[in-house]
């Protein structure tokens, strides 16, 4: 009852002896009302058509004027606040209550989730992705070509000599058309090829790169696939430099490889670069310290690049004197060993899913 | 190419130690691919001079010798047959170890106490030489230890020497590079040659018949020569750079080689039928025993070194056994000549013969640098095996092979380079590397380039020389303007990338299987190529039989990659593929290669879990993925049409359909493949040409008006024959149904107890609305009625 009467009401109360008693009586009743059953009980008995409060305002018609007037305030304001107070008591069962059949409900939230089917991107096809994105976002097309090559695109185009080693039956899977007896019908050993091809169609100026699949007589092994992916890139312009070729395959291995990596040019030779060089990026693993993946020398050979050789461009009559250009090629799955930690080359065409699903 | 320091250091002071000299090599362009440093493994070997040598006083073959190994005389007993008082050999003390691991105690050697071991080559581990002990040259003192005295400790570089570089295939050319990277003197070896005796010419002659293969011949006659063991430290070099030593005339042929790299040969000059060489092309008739001991048939396109009775050497590639120098050998023809590198090449390859010699022809040999060559050896077989140099050479020329004249502008090359080149610099690159280079115009540099790089011919090869000797690290890091240039992808390239992770988002893991499959799959797949192509394309050269066809389908490597997890006991294996496949074309070289997507799932779909019962996947679970694929791609005008494939099993499977054309197949797999395959019949494959199908992907999808008022819901349960498919009700219920009827969903299947044999029934759920007022209850129902009827009428079904 504490409160719920403000204090100079309570006081006016204790004056009179009917309301005193009275007030006893609902404070004894209010104590041991716990649910809601005991509450609706003290409602009927002080609020109810025969309830106390009720009889008591009921009684007071017969009373002076004065008497009526004071009784009927206090009585009235007893009953207002006895109904403010079983309100309260309810709500608060209430609360109580669902809390309580809440709490019935519990379940084990560390039982496994409802199986979903999950499934992956072969990490070959992110890498490209990935490779295709970087260039994208450096104004770059992607373009394909044919895996069936003729000799010309993928070796006479490119300033590769007759004699050329690689040209062998050891190096280069030739195809059999039938119905046809050609000799120049290969398997692509590179993703060169796509250059020629989109030189001849395409006017300069052309930023493109060639993802895809390229073949080599090689027996696989832990680094040798016959099959493998490389992506080609080719830039031709006017006044496009070696710096040019430095800056863009920079930009290309931080981005790929992460920022703090540093890259390095050094000369070297392909039949239809020129200059030409082989790129390579500090080694992760041991920072470029040496260690066995880098085979001690702290750098990561990830990609072969070069001046396009103005033969190329006699090739498909693009002028050498006018514009100049540079190509450049990396393997996919060396990225992906050098990326990725996969140690054996051939685990990319297993497709176990026990590695797919690493990735 | 492997190049010792020591060796390298009598041509160019070096001034850097191995590693830094490796840097500045690598980023010239001649890739330094390891550094190896040399020592000798001896501990506890030194060399001691043999005082006395007596028979052993019980056993025949032994010799007690009296060794001095420096200020103490030790007893040793030797079985070597070469042992002799006063020679130099190197002596192993007890506690001394051998490269192998041996170490050497003191012995009693059938009575008699040997205090060390005098050694032999193959002891030392520096050849298999283990006839005789090791004899050391004078100059060595005793005592020293066996490392020092042999100058053992050296340091190699293992270079790669890229093909367009031969002059670099040797010391010299070696030492120019690093003279031209340090700024320091080049030096050529000099020597002087006291020729004595009758003039060469008088006793040879050389004629070049096919002077377009052979453009110069120089010989020279070195007489009295004694054959032997050259010294230690020729023969050191020569296998420090990987060349086996034989005698002192064939490794000085072997040493200028390496040396100036011009490849030389020693006839032996009594074998030569009349004195006489003919260079000339092969003739049906001639045949010839090279070195090796194999009878080489030849072709008239293989270049000979002939005398006059016949052959007597494969030019460029071996020579003949019939004139080999030999122990009894004492007159040498020395043959020093220039080769046409593709001939070289095309003998090598017919005969499968890759000597030293041929290497460098084929790449090109200096052919301004036969005479030097030739006297260089002659002078080496003078000192090392007592020969007396034959005065002159006979110097056959069927072709001057003069020195090219090129003009390079320097502003240009700068800017191809992107460096600020000034013309002095330009000039100061070219001429360190040995080129005459001469400023003509205020831009132009005449450049005279030596007949040692073949490899220059033309203005961007020297562009390359000058961007590679000023320092790839110094040419600054620049973007071409493209700023006029948008990088974008197509839009079949990006519906690829989304198709791809529909599929992936659908949980199907991308594999990528090889483009070659075994011929035996063709008939495990379609014995009567009723759908494969009948032909196909087979690699010419494949590395086998498993790997020889280009694949027209994408089912043999995925069914493949499937077996690959199934027998590792990966049982649940959803995969997807998007690749070409290999289709000839009638009338042209280069086949189809259009994009297919296959789906090949087994095993569980959705495993047993802790509530649920598992699910298999089958026809449906593909059949949805495929669904989800068209949806999200918006691909229209699809359908599926019941079709047989040898290789599917046939009431289930269908073709798929896209805008009325069949563009691929989607079924379960034959149980008879897959009993031959080994995996569970039990699998659902699908394959599609991706190009119809994204043709008919709609780009951009229509707006279609949400509906304002509300719907109708209703059901309805029919029962119709077994033989009915669903497909058949659906579309009736459609057309009966009219525009108002918005979507029709299958909701139960029901055989069984309830129903006559052959009887099923179908339950829908059907909403109608409509778009411009609220859809009346009575209206819904007579459309439903409506539906009845015609199902009635059309396909004998009632309401169940
Ligand atoms: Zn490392």
């Amino acid at each position: 009852m504490q409160g719920m009467i403000p204090e100079d009401v309570a006081k006016e109360m204790e004056g009179d002896p009917r309301l005193s008693a009275l007030l006893a009586d609902l404070q004894e009743a209010l104590r041991s009302a716990e649910d809601m059953d005991s509450l609706e009980r003290v409602r009927v008995a002080f609020l109810g058509r025969k309830g106390k409060i009720t009889s008591l305002l009921q009684g007071i018609r017969e009373l002076p004027a004065e008497e009526r007037r004071r009784l009927g305030r206090l009585g009235n304001a007893l009953k207002g606040h006895l109904e403010e107070e079983l309100g309260r008591r309810r709500e608060r069962l209430l609360v109580e209550e669902l809390e309580e059949s809440l709490h019935r409900e519990r379940i084990d939230i560390t039982l496994p989730g409802r199986h979903v089917n999950f499934g992956t991107r072969h990490l070959l096809s992110r890498i490209i992705e990935e490779i295709e994105d970087i260039f994208v976002g450096m104004g770059y097309r992607v373009v394909e070509g044919p895996e069936v090559e003729l000799d010309y695109y993928n070796f006479e185009a490119l300033n590769t000599p007759d004699w050329h080693p690689s040209k062998s039956l050891q190096d280069t899977f030739y195809v059999e058309v039938p119905g046809g007896d050609y000799e120049d019908v290969l398997l692509r050993t590179h993703t060169s090829p796509v250059q020629v091809r989109v030189m001849e169609s395409t006017p300069p100026p052309l930023y493109v790169i060639a993802p895809g699949k390229a073949y080599r007589h090689d027996v696989p092994d832990a680094t040798h696939s016959p099959m493998f992916h490389q992506v080609e890139g080719l830039a031709v312009d006017e006044g496009i430099s070696l710096g040019d070729l430095k800056g863009t395959l920079e930009v290309f291995a931080r981005k790929m490889f992460g920022e703090d990596r540093r890259v390095r040019f050094r000369p070297h030779f392909f039949p239809f670069t020129e200059p030409s060089a082989e790129v390579d990026v500090s080694c992760n693993i041991c920072g470029g310290g040496g260690c066995r993946v880098c085979k001690g020398t702290g750098w990561l050979e990830i990609l072969g690049a070069g001046m396009v050789d103005p033969n190329v461009f006699s090739y498909v009559g693009y002028d050498a004197e006018k514009y100049s250009g540079f190509a450049f090629g990396m393997g996919v799955e060396r990225i992906a060993l050098l990326k990725y930690g996969v140690p054996d080359i051939r685990f990319f065409f297993d497709n176990d899913l026990r590695l797919l699903r690493q990735y | 190419m492997r190049v010792s320091l020591q060796w390298l250091a009598e041509y160019v002071d070096l001034e850097l130690d191995a590693w830094e000299l490796a840097e500045l090599l690598t980023a010239s362009g001649t890739a330094v691919e390891s550094v190896e440093k040399v020592a000798g493994e001896w501990r506890g070997v030194v060399v001691g001079r043999v005082l006395e040598a007596s028979p052993h006083p019980s056993a025949d073959r032994l010799t007690l010798c009296k060794v001095d190994v420096g200020g103490e005389v030790r007893d040793i007993v030797c079985g070597a047959p070469n042992v002799a008082a006063g020679i130099l050999a190197p002596v192993a003390l007890p506690g001394a170890r051998l490269p192998d691991g041996t170490v050497i105690g003191e012995a009693s050697i059938r009575g008699v106490t040997s205090q060390g071991m005098l050694l032999s080559e193959k002891e030392l581990g520096v050849s298999e030489e283990a006839e005789g002990i090791m004899i050391l040259e004078e100059g060595a003192r005793e005592g020293m230890d066996l490392g020092e005295a042999l100058a053992a400790e050296d340091t190699v570089l293992v270079l790669e020497i890229t093909p367009n570089r031969p002059d670099c295939l040797c010391m010299l050319g070696v030492a120019r590079e690093v003279a031209a990277l340090t700024g320091k003197e080049l030096r050529r070896p000099s020597f002087s040659i006291a020729e004595t005796g009758d003039p060469a010419e008088g006793e040879v002659r050389v004629e070049i018949l096919d002077g377009d293969l052979c453009s110069r011949y120089v010989a020279r006659l070195i007489d009295g020569v004694s054959i032997g063991p050259s010294p230690w430290w020729m023969r050191k070099r020569l296998r420090g750079a990987g060349v086996r030593p034989i005698n002192n005339v064939v490794d000085v042929t072997n040493y200028v080689m390496l040396e100036l790299g011009q490849p030389l040969h020693a006839f032996d000059y009594h074998l030569l039928e009349g004195g006489h060489i003919i260079v000339r092309r092969a003739s049906p008739t001639d045949a010839l025993t090279t070195l090796d001991g194999v009878q080489r048939g030849l072709s008239p396109d293989d270049l000979l070194i002939c005398d006059s009775s016949g052959p007597v050497a494969l030019a460029g590639v071996m020579g003949g056994e019939n004139t080999e120098v030999s122990p009894g050998t004492v007159k040498v023809l020395l043959e020093s000549a220039h080769f046409d590198p593709a001939s070289i090449m095309r003998t090598s390859r017919r005969h499968d013969i890759a000597s030293e010699a041929s290497y460098r022809f084929e790449r090109g040999v200096d052919p301004g640098g036969c005479r030097y060559a030739a006297d260089r050896a002659a002078f080496l077989m003078q000192e090392l095996a007592g020969g007396a140099v034959r005065p002159g050479a006979v110097d056959a020329v069927a072709r001057e092979i003069e020195p090219l004249r090129l003009r390079m502008r320097v502003g240009r090359s700068g800017r191809l380079i992107g460096i600020p080149l000034s013309q002095h610099e330009a000039v100061g690159i070219l001429r360190s590397l040995g080129m005459g280079a001469v400023a003509v115009s205020e831009d132009e540099v005449e450049v005279e380039v030596p007949t040692f790089r073949p490899d220059l011919e033309r203005e961007i090869d020297l562009v390359e020389e000058v961007a590679r000797l000023y320092g790839y690290e110094r040419v600054p890091s620049t973007l071409p303007r493209t700023a006029s240039n948008v990088g974008q992808l197509t839009f079949a390239q990006r519906m690829r990338r989304e198709l791809a992770r529909v599929l992936v988002g659908a949980g199907l893991h991308e594999a990528i299987t090889v483009s070659f499959i075994p011929s035996s799959w063709l008939d495990v797949l379609d014995r009567e190529r009723e759908c494969l192509p009948s032909e196909v394309l087979r690699l010419r050269n494949p590395l086998s039989e498993e790997a020889s066809i280009m694949r027209p389908s994408l089912l043999p490597g995925l069914l493949e990659a499937l077996r690959f997890n199934l027998n590792r006991r990966i049982m649940d294996v959803h995969l997807f593929e998007l690749g070409r496949v290999f289709l000839p074309r009638e009338g042209e070289k280069l086949p189809g290669e259009p994009l297919r997507l296959a789906c090949a799932i087994t095993g569980r779909w959705v495993p047993k879990q802790w509530d649920r019962q598992p699910e298999e996947a089958d026809f449906f679970t593909l059949k949805g993925i495929w669904e989800l694929l068209a949806c999200s791609l918006h691909v229209e005008g699809w359908s599926l049409r019941r079709a047989t494939f040898p290789f599917l099993h046939p009431p289930r499977s269908c073709a798929l359909m896209l805008n009325g054309e069949a563009a691929g197949y989607m079924g379960m797999v034959h149980p008879r493949v897959a009993q031959h395959l080994e995996i569970p019949a039990q699998t659902a494959v699908m394959e599609v040409d991706v190009e119809p199908l994204l043709q008919a992907v709609r780009a951009v999808p229509e707006y279609r008006e949400i509906p304002r008022f509300p719907a109708v819901q209703m059901d309805l349960a029919v029962v119709v024959g077994d033989e009915v498919d669903a497909g058949a009700v659906e579309a009736v219920i459609r057309e009966a149904g009219g525009e108002l009827l918005r979507e029709v969903r299958l909701f139960d299947l029901y055989r069984g107890e309830q129903l006559m044999q052959g009887e099923k029934s179908l339950a829908y759920n059907l909403v109608f609305y409509a778009l411009d007022r609220t859809l009346r209850d009575e209206e819904a129902q007579d459309i439903w009625r409506e539906i009845v009827r015609s199902l009635g009428e059309r396909l004998g079904a009632r309401l169940r």
